[in-house]
């Protein structure tokens, strides 16, 4: 039997990551056992982070294991029950009634039309959303869908997991996809042929231009299109891979190495609500000169 | 020149052009009227939301089987709002980086791989 005691916070930051890393460690060679997850000091937890709990659960379930979810205290399990968490693992489902969760969802990696359906219902028709720019509400949705699509190119994972929260009071929105595909860093130094970090590989990553594709269809924009976006829009991204971790808020990047690996990839993506850009490029760019 | 229009909203039953399996759907589409020396006018009317997946796997897949001077003249688009001509340009531009480097590794291996010959 393995017990995992989670911290009084989880956030989306550097020790939130690390405790999911700490997580996917104790349980990845775990079959036929028993999981204890332990929340009695855990009061607050960033709920869009439960893509990341999701997908280390799914993991430990396929090892055919038992998984105990105890010691929820009354308002972190509202919102793990609003979100449909909990349904997953044997749980109940509840209703939603401000409109701040974005359900957590576990996708095929064939599934893009129902991760577009799902982005419909769970974030363009949201009520507790403040009235957004159309402008901003599109860049939103492009973002996460190159995410998705990233994921699925370069992850060449099974599934992929999302959930996302709504936080009014910071007038922000994070949404996190995770997968336990191909590492950035496994990607970047096969293509490359040279060791790197999981940094280094991150970094290499996201330069625009930069791809590790080989085929016969270009790429190397999606990353540096959000980027762009996110520093105008006062957001942040974060992307953890191996043992890689790398992050933007608005326009200031950083990134480090961890002792231990987890062996997929995490985006978080955090939009500012409270934005007002129109994002329209004043462009004096004609059709005819495109090609 | 004969000409045809593709409407990418009739095409991929979506106000999205989000996903590469549709780009690719488009790029058939796109490479049947090519080989036949006829005109593409790809009309955006009613797509809400692209993403450069769905420009790269569709439009940037044609630098890569067309040369430029062919495709300017055969291919033209309709209903793109300025900030989506944004992004096809730079999808343009990187899909013309992308194959000239290909070609350069190309030619670097064919090179290495005749060096090997003769060595033989």
């Amino acid at each position: 039997m393995n017990k995992f005691i989670f911290p009084a916070t989880i956030k989306s930051d550097n020790n939130g990551y690390k405790c999911f890393i700490e997580l996917y460690q104790l349980t990845k060679e775990m079959i036929f056992d028993e999981l204890i997850l332990d929340f009695n000091k855990t009061s607050w937890f960033d709920a869009n982070l439960l893509a990341i709990l999701g997908s280390i659960l799914n993991k430990v379930q396929s090892g055919l294991n038992d998984i105990q979810i105890t010691n929820l205290k009354p308002h972190v399990s509202k919102v793990f029950s609003k979100n449909h968490f909990l349904s997953n693992f044997g749980g109940e489902k509840i209703e939603d009634y401000y409109g701040t969760t974005i359900k957590y969802k576990r996708f095929k990696s064939s599934e893009e039309k129902l991760f577009k359906v799902y982005l419909d219902n769970e974030l363009l028709s949201k009520k507790a959303l403040p009235k957004m720019t159309s402008a901003l509400r599109k860049k939103i949705n492009e973002s996460i869908f190159e995410i998705f699509n990233n994921t699925i190119i370069h992850g060449n994972s099974k599934d992929i997991f999302s959930c996302g929260q709504y936080y009014p009071s910071d007038m922000r929105l994070d949404f996190t996809i995770v997968d336990l595909g191909k590492t950035i860093k496994g990607n970047v130094s096969r293509y490359l042929q040279k060791k790197f970090s999981g940094s280094e590989a991150i970094e290499w990553a996201i330069e625009e231009g930069n791809t590790t594709k080989t085929g016969d269809t270009p790429g190397g924009l999606g990353l540096s299109l959000i980027r762009s976006f996110l520093e105008l829009n006062g957001g942040k991204i974060q992307i953890l891979s191996a043992d890689g971790y790398w992050y933007q808020r608005k326009d200031k990047s950083k990134s480090l190495v961890f002792d231990q690996r987890f062996d997929g990839t995490i985006v978080n993506l955090e939009f500012n609500i409270n934005d007002q850009n129109e994002y329209c490029l004043a462009s004096e760019l004609k059709p005819e000169e495109i090609f | 020149m004969k000409e045809i229009r593709i409407n990418i909203f009739e095409l991929i039953a979506s106000h999205a052009a989000v996903s590469t399996t549709d780009g690719e759907n488009l790029y058939e589409r796109i490479k049947k009227a090519f080989d036949s020396k006829i005109k593409v006018i790809l009309d955006f009317n009613n797509i809400e939301l692209i993403t450069s997946t769905f420009l790269n796997s569709s439009v940037g897949k044609l630098y890569g089987q067309y040369d430029l001077d062919f495709i300017r003249e055969h291919l033209s688009v309709d209903n793109l709002s300025d900030d989506d001509l944004v992004l096809l340009k730079k999808v343009v531009d990187r899909a013309k980086e992308y194959f000239k480097e290909r070609e350069k590794i190309d030619r670097a291996i064919e090179k290495a791989l005749g060096e090997d010959d003769e060595d033989k």
